[in-house]
């Protein structure tokens, strides 16, 4: 099963790569941590002239806390991300979602951006940086721009970014105070896309009201979808006046186009999702409460 | 990366601590380039998309699916694949004792990238759970033994007693 | 000359290695990386192949356009249907026979394809890589029509015909015999429990896929294949007919192979198109089957439905059965494809049902074709151990208590069953009592209901089965051994067997060692190799431990009677006064006095003057050897406790227990790995792996990504308890047992999963058990 022939380029630098895209046009692909770009590849399922590779490139890895930000360059892989101490006293979220991402060797590889751009609709990080509102700094010639979360997820395996952008880097919004974070999916072997999962985040306030909120579903349509009238309907309720389980209800109503097929109706995806929203919304507030 | 310059990329890689050189073609996996190239037949490939992880190498220190790397992506990289494992002697590592001791296989295919996903799991682990341990193989796939060796092989490298049946005290 | 005595003697031999967990010879190259698979040989001027593939499931092709195809740099050659299709002088394998147009076959599609995958023309280039280029490069019309795609499709009336010039889609067929006792007994039953139980498609899946290296010297007149095969001996005769070559002209080698389980028992067309094409280019050429092609196109299995009546009276007995069974064979129904009439010989298993009315067909449909995969007949046991608990709650009785009532036990051995098998030697109820315990049912159901109680959903599976290991019968009548010691003493045992897995290197130099008396180390194993080794059928069939150790044992005695004779006369004692140890043959209670092996070989190759008058020269004997019944019943009771989500469908294997008899043990460490690797594929039968077609005949599950295997963290640390019932059918007092595991864990697992939602869900639940299918039965709620 081998991939039809391409030209490769090893991008020296982020503007680099953005170069090499403006000049190959719609003939090139970024390739980063490869671990799902190269078995499509070898698959047959895609194939481009040009492979621009952005897996060695210096301004590309990394990871930074800004104050309330962290920064996490895009093509850091998941194992770095997963092992480190800024992510977890920053965001942890990305910590508690990491090690659910495939196996070990998919993750000493596979990069975080990787995974935000291919937007994978069972994919947890591009449900985290939904939930929490991240920003995507996108790199072309043209220079640089950000994009909401809101605005990038625009369907099955498609972003909002022209076809000679990058994803540069990932802007995470810090949650400070009485937070908790909780994630919750269920695949069918450990390591497998799910079938649905949830994450979400709460901050409450000395009087154990919910005073923000987020909750954001993966695996349950054809992009990430965010749980906006939910978190409302939660913001200023106390914990505990609304059950999980109704919480879990409510996120599911809100998805339009829930993905449905013989093999996996519509019905029982989102009664699944709905128990992991429950139970991602249990384990945040959890943390909140004893934090 | 890749020297480019003149016309046809060269790869250099360092495999098993032995300087390589090859002119791969840009597809060439980097599981092919080491099969072939480098005759190093160790690393197998039983999928060629990624899932079966019977072509584990370590790529600069980290357990990776080589079918899934290109061979000039691992310009300049440290390689290291099952070969490397024993010493030149044919003295087992570890891992590999204990995978011969725990009967952790049986047509070998899948071994070689089970003892390196083991050996990472250790380096990195060194004292794993049950649950960490049968996660951290999650990734390979294996057809003949039913995991029940292989799990007692890594309890018996990471020195952890195993009772009969295989269940751990 | 069969020894069928009770315990082995002085002159058998003792049991220093038999018995033991000896750690394997095999896995000093395989733990390091220094296997030698097929796709490991690499041949000077060796070219790769790659198959154009339909992936249309039916359809007339109209042309097919290689032309651009054979432009392509580093194209040598591309061939279809047209040069090849006329070359095959006869298509049948040792183990069926000629089989006239029962079987339809062709190497490549050129009047039309029969199902999706079906090879239509082989590209010939420098590199893998480029002659899958090529093939993309071919141009193929095809006008496709509606495929048959499923049983139901095959037999109904107006279906249209698989392959052309048949009245029907019937591959092969046991009608149902008029049998009016079994009516009568119906008739006055107090309860008939009919069910209908289907079982998905699965597949064999070893990690190895195919791999053929084939090489014509036309120099030597010679052919020598490299294969990754289950035994080079039939893959010799085949290709020897195919192609009109003598059989002594070619030569098939087999070093390590990753796996077959069946699909690697006999080949497929695509690989007799690669020796065509070596041939035809006087090239050595090497095809290694890709993960796709191997789960697309490689042959398939399971893929059955059963209906089944149980006629019951009052006291829970089961009086008679009544079974129908549909088997689809794909399109294409290789050897090895129906199990139907192991399927009928079997069905009543453990059970005292005397009088059993069966039935079957095996259709074709616009699907790939089928492989004996370990325990080709199982169907048997998964349907009747499924009904068995079906019937136990509909007539309100423990599933545990049914089987009680109706087991065969062993004070009723022998026992001849309704379709003349006589079991004996075996512990039927021994290992269902042993499964029963070692779960601990009674306190299990307790906590089941007090789980229950709690809305958790846990529960039991039984999967009770009698294996026929050790099959002879036809071209596996047999197995040889040319056990030798050479003139510095060492033994080399040289098997017509093809291990894939089974650890024979390790287990026939045990019971070598020990009937020889001799060092473990002592002995090496040869096999795998036509030029060298004796006719074999090929490992399958639970057959190593019966008949191939029976041929190590009777070609090692002949070898310890000369050794004796030869050590007698040196030492002017009696032979029966000797014993050998550890390489030593003395005097029994004078130790002093005695003769090393080897010195006895310099004796037998270098001075004969010293050999007892009239003894021939040399320590060898070459043996074949039958057993003394054409199966060699083994038995095991498997038991799964699971637990099932009621919300996402998903289940959970707690614990898997398994009880197994299989006679004497050559290497406990060896029948655990086959009984556990056999377990998880049932396992994975029923909870993760399917082979899906939708309607236009695609085949929705060919990569890893959709055809799911279970990995470490789906299965439990299974259990072992061993019953060692001495066989009579060999003097090893051995049986098989490498398929059972995949017998009895599909039951047990589909048991479990029934029992843990039985206050919700009465009746089979489609298969697999995905959690989606799971959780629609639970909404059902019937």
């Amino acid at each position: 099963m081998k991939p039809a022939p391409f030209h490769y380029h090893a991008a020296n630098s982020a503007a680099d790569a953005a170069q090499l895209l403006g000049d190959l046009g719609d003939d090139a692909k970024l390739i980063s941590g490869g671990q799902s770009l190269a078995p499509m590849l070898a698959m047959r399922l895609v194939r481009f002239d040009h492979l621009v590779d952005i897996s060695r490139v210096a301004d590309l890895r990394g990871i930074d806390r800004n104050d309330g930000t962290l920064i996490v360059q895009a093509a850091t892989p998941d194992v770095l991300v997963e092992r480190s101490d800024v992510v977890v006293a920053s965001v942890p979220l990305l910590t508690k979602v990491t090690p659910l991402i495939g196996h070990f060797q998919i993750r000493n590889r596979g990069t975080i951006g990787g995974s935000i751009a291919h937007a994978d609709p069972a994919a947890e990080y591009p449900a985290v940086a939904l939930a929490l509102g991240a920003q995507m700094e996108c790199l072309s010639v043209r220079g640089t721009r950000m994009i909401d979360a809101a605005d990038y997820f625009v369907g099955i395996w498609s972003t909002s970014m022209e076809s000679d952008e990058l994803l540069k880097a990932i802007h995470f919004p810090v949650w400070s105070g009485r937070v908790g974070f909780g994630v919750a999916e269920f695949a069918r072997r450990h390591g497998d896309f799910a079938i649905a999962g949830a994450v979400a985040a709460v901050e409450l306030d000395s009087g154990n009201v919910i005073s923000r909120c987020s909750i954001a579903m993966f695996g349950v349509s054809g992009q990430p979808e965010r749980a906006l009238s939910t978190e409302s309907h939660l913001l200023g309720s106390t914990v505990g006046e609304i059950s999980p389980e109704e919480v879990g209800r409510l996120a599911i109503a809100e998805v339009e186009s829930p993905s449905d097929d013989a093999n996996m109706p519509a019905t029982y995806r989102m009664s699944v999702a709905a128990s992991t929203v429950a139970t991602a919304w249990t384990n945040a507030l959890t943390e909140a409460h004893h934090g | 990366m890749a020297d480019t310059t003149v016309g046809i990329p060269t790869v250099s890689v360092t495999v098993n601590g032995v300087l390589r050189r090859g002119t791969p073609e840009p597809r060439k996996t980097l599981a092919d380039f080491l099969r072939e190239d480098c005759e190093l037949t160790g690393t197998h490939l039983g999928c060629e998309h990624g899932v079966c992880g019977a072509c584990t190498i370590f790529m600069d220190g980290e357990a990776v699916r080589s079918c899934l790397v290109f061979a000039v992506q691992a310009e300049g990289a440290d390689i290291t694949t099952i070969e490397g494992l024993s010493a030149p002697d044919g003295t087992l590592s570890v891992v590999q004792k204990a995978m011969n001791e725990a009967h952790g296989l049986q047509c070998g295919f899948c071994t070689p990238g089970f003892v390196v996903s083991i050996t990472a799991l250790l380096r990195d682990n060194p004292d794993p759970s049950d649950e960490e341990i049968r996660q951290g193989l999650s990734g390979n796939l294996c057809r003949c033994t039913g995991y029940q060796g292989i799990i007692k092989a890594v309890k018996i490298a990471a020195g952890q007693s195993v009772a009969a049946n295989g269940k751990a005290h | 000359m069969t020894d069928t005595s009770a315990a082995p003697t002085a002159n058998t031999g003792g049991a220093r290695f038999v018995g033991q967990r000896v750690q394997r010879r095999e896995d000093l190259r395989l733990v390091t990386g220094h296997g030698r698979y097929t796709d490991d040989v690499v041949v000077p001027g060796m070219l790769h192949a790659a198959f154009l593939r339909s992936d249309i499931a039916r359809g007339v092709i109209n042309s097919i356009d290689v032309s651009a195809a054979r432009q392509l740099d580093g194209v040598v050659a591309v061939f279809t249907g047209a040069d090849f299709n006329a070359e095959i002088r006869e298509h049948w394998v040792d183990f069926e026979g000629p089989g006239g147009d029962a079987s339809p076959f062709r190497v490549l599609a050129d009047t039309d394809v029969r199902f999706a995958g079906d090879p239509i023309a082989v590209v010939i280039a420098t590199s893998r890589y480029i002659a899958e280029d090529a093939c993309e490069l071919i141009d193929v019309d095809i006008e496709p029509s509606t495929p048959v795609i499923g049983a139901d499709a095959a037999l109904a009336a107006d279906a249209p015909v698989v392959h052309a010039g048949r009245a029907d889609n019937i591959a092969g067929a046991i009608p149902a015999a008029a049998d009016p006792v079994l009516d009568e007994i119906f008739a006055n039953a107090a309860h008939v429990i009919t069910e209908t139980i289907d079982q998905n498609r699965y597949l064999c899946v070893p990690m190895e896929t195919r791999g053929i290296v084939s090489q014509w010297d036309p120099f030597n007149q010679e052919l020598t294949v490299h294969i990754s095969t289950q035994g080079p001996h039939g893959v010799r005769a085949y290709i020897g007919r195919a192609l009109g070559i003598p059989e002594n002209r070619i030569r098939v080698i087999m070093k390590d192979v990753g796996g077959g389980f069946g699909q690697k028992m006999f080949m497929i067309p695509d690989e007799v198109a690669v020796v065509l094409a070596g041939k035809r280019l006087g090239r050595p050429v090497k095809w290694i089957e890709d993960r796709r092609e191997n789960l697309m196109s490689g042959l398939h299995a399971r893929d059955d439905r059963m209906t089944v009546s149980f006629a019951v009276d009052d006291t829970f007995h089961i009086l008679g059965v009544k079974c129908d069974l549909i088997e689809d064979v794909g399109s294409f129904n290789a050897a090895g494809s129906s199990s139907i009439g192991f399927v009928g010989l079997l069905f009543p298993g453990p059970y005292k049902i005397q009088r059993v009315g069966f039935s079957a067909k095996a259709v074709f449909t616009n699907t790939c074709g089928r492989c004996s995969y370990r325990g080709p007949w199982m169907m048997e046991t998964a349907a009747r151990e499924q009904m068995m608990d079906i019937a136990a709650r509909r007539l309100g009785i423990d599933p545990l208590e049914f089987r009680r009532i109706n087991v065969i036990t062993s004070a009723e051995l022998p026992y001849t069953t309704a379709a003349g098998l006589v079991y004996d030697a075996v512990s039927i109820d021994g290992s269902l009592e042993q499964a029963v315990s070692m779960v601990g049912y009674e306190a299990f159901r307790a906590e089941q209901a007090a789980a229950r109680a709690q809305g958790r959903f846990i529960g039991l599976g039984l999967g009770l089965y009698v294996e026929p290991s050790g099959i002879a019968m036809g071209n596996m009548s047999s197995e040889a051994a040319i056990v030798s010691i050479s003139v510095n003493g060492d033994v080399t045992a040289v098997m017509s067997s093809g291990s894939h897995g089974q650890s024979l290197e390790t287990t026939v130099a045990q019971v070598v060692a020990d009937r020889l008396g001799v060092d473990f180390e002592r002995v090496t194993v040869v096999q795998g190799d036509t030029a060298a080794t004796p006719f074999g059928p090929g490992t399958g069939g639970s057959r190593s431990a019966v008949i191939l150790n029976g041929a190590a044992s009777q070609a090692s005695g002949d070898v310890r009677t000369k050794m004796l004779e030869i050590a007698a006369h040196v030492l002017e004692a009696a032979t029966d006064d000797l014993e050998i140890e550890a390489g030593n043959i003395s005097v029994r209670g004078t130790p002093s006095k005695g003769i090393s092996v080897t010195e006895v070989a310099r004796i037998a190759y270098l001075r004969p003057q010293e050999l007892p008058p009239g003894m021939s020269l040399g320590l060898e004997s070459h043996a074949r050897y039958t057993p003394n019944a054409p199966f060699t019943f083994s038995n095991s009771c498997h038991a799964c406790v699971v637990e099932v989500d009621a919300v996402t469908g998903g289940v959970k294997v707690l614990r898997f227990i398994v009880s197994e008899d299989c006679g004497v043990m050559i290497n406990p460490d060896v029948v655990e790995g086959q009984i556990a690797g056999g377990v998880v594929q049932g396992i994975g039968g029923v909870l993760y792996e399917e082979m899906a077609y939708d309607m236009s005949g695609n085949p929705m599950n060919t990569t890893f990504v959709d055809y799911l295997l279970p990995t470490a963290t789906e299965v439990p640390i299974i259990e072992y308890g061993h019953i060692e019932t001495r066989s009579t059918t060999n003097p090893g007092g051995f049986k098989g047992m490498g398929e059972g595991g995949a017998i009895g864990s599909p039951p047990a697992v589909i048991n479990a999963v029934a029992d843990a939602i039985a206050h919700l869900v009465d009746g089979p639940i489609k298969q697999p058990m995905s959690p989606a299918n799971i959780r629609a039965a639970i909404d059902a709620r019937t």
